[in-house]
């Protein structure tokens, strides 16, 4: 199993680290199979080589794949920033935030301006990956190695569709146990299982955007939306600070009230603990976009279609 | 100052050391670190270390037999490892030192 998950884990790594590494990597795991801390040391590794990539390894990849990879990485980023944003939304729903909002319009212009920055995120993530999956599924059509990596993108999303359906259903079911600890726990557990629905998904559109002949024009279509997610994204952290600051200086009593699942932490930590992964999520999908357009912009971008 | 590695465990320093005596592949680099150091190098640290020896120009690949492929010192990896050791020695030397004079002070 460790040995599965290792071998899984190799595919975390960039992809010029791994078109360099992977097979020698692999022998090294034959030669020497690793147990749990090995695993963590590879996940380490993959996050180092992602964080700090040695330079000669950008050679590896052509600066059309870097374009591909810049915009399927905003995608991954935007999944896990909604995650945060998720949180967020389920934080300050209620009736008590809506009253703050309308007595300190700062925390009301605040929340306003994430949800309309989210819409525009979502469309900008609809628009830049439509014409992709439009291409990917007219492929799937003739090819049948295509439809079963088109599958792959898509079981995730039915499962996330299917385990939101059952959250809800169980929510208005008046079952007495969804308020209690078997509640609790039931929502984390479909929440981290949504959130490797997503993870899953991402992975798979990575794959076939990888392998899929796309027009230049299409894959710059891509990364201007990409970088208009990532924008919003930004903004987004930084309404998110706004608020949070508003709230806990407008309206401290609120903010300590325990939040979540057996309110174990309180309004205000899960406000501060939100924005920090909106704040990471939105820099690391920034600085994608920022790589995709460097390599656009150098020869040889865009000719491979 | 330029360093290889942040201390005398370093992953840098412990795979310029194994391939000090000739090239090795990644299960012979990490079998003998754990040999002459204790030290048990999981493969994602061994490859990071490798990758940035080799970004760095201090470590070199040789044509891959099956698929491992061993590495070597080149000139410039020689003369770094040899001034990190130098370093060290030095530290290593002042440390037992200045133990030994605290020792004979009690």
């Amino acid at each position: 199993m460790i040995e599965r998950l290792a071998r899984a884990t190799l595919r975390l790594y960039p992809l010029g680290f791994r078109r360099r590494y992977e097979p020698e990597m692999l022998a090294l795991l034959e030669d020497r199979p690793v147990g749990a801390l090995g695993l963590l040391d590879l996940l380490w590794g993959a996050v180092r080589a992602h964080i700090r990539p040695p330079g000669s390894l950008a050679a590896q990849v052509s600066p059309d794949e870097r374009v591909r990879l810049s915009a399927s990485g905003v995608l991954l980023y935007w999944v896990l920033f909604a995650a945060a944003g998720f949180g967020y939304y389920k934080t300050t729903e209620d009736v008590p935030f809506s009253r703050a909002g309308h007595a300190h319009p700062l925390l009301g212009v605040a929340h306003a301006a994430v949800q309309a920055l989210a819409l525009i995120g979502s469309g900008a993530v609809l628009l830049g990956a439509g014409p992709l999956i439009a291409l990917a599924l007219a492929r799937a059509r003739r090819e049948p190695a295509w439809r079963r990596m088109v599958w792959r993108a898509v079981w995730p999303v039915l499962g996330f569709l299917g385990l939101s359906a059952g959250l809800v259903a169980l929510a208005h079911s008046g079952w007495r146990g969804s308020a209690g600890t078997v509640g609790h726990g039931l929502a984390i557990a479909l929440s981290l299982l949504g959130l490797g629905c997503g993870a899953a998904c991402v992975l798979a559109c990575r794959r076939a955007l990888l392998g899929l002949p796309v027009p230049a024009r299409w894959l710059r279509n891509a990364l201007v939306w990409a970088t208009v997610a990532a924008a919003a994204m930004g903004l987004m952290a930084v309404m998110v600070a706004i608020y949070a600051a508003g709230l806990l200086s407008e309206a401290a009593g609120l903010a300590s009230v325990g939040n979540g699942p057996f309110g174990l932490v309180s309004i205000g930590a899960s406000l501060i603990a939100q924005l920090a992964a909106m704040t990471v999520l939105g820099a690391l999908a920034a600085a994608a976009a920022a790589r995709g357009w460097r390599r656009v912009r150098q020869p040889g971008a865009g000719e491979t279609v | 100052m330029r360093y290889i590695g942040e201390r005398p465990s370093d992953p840098s320093v412990l795979v310029l050391t194994s391939l000090a005596d000739g090239p090795k592949h990644g299960y012979a680099i990490t079998a003998d670190v754990e040999r002459f150091a204790g030290v048990r190098l999981g493969p994602g640290t061994l490859y990071g270390a490798l990758s940035r020896l080799e970004d760095r120009g201090l470590i070199e690949p040789l044509p891959a037999e099956d698929r491992r492929r061993p590495y070597r010192l080149t000139a410039a990896g020689s003369e770094a490892l040899q001034r990190e050791l130098e370093v060290l020695r030095a530290v290593a030397g002042q440390g037992l030192d200045r133990l030994r004079v605290a020792e004979a002070r009690r």
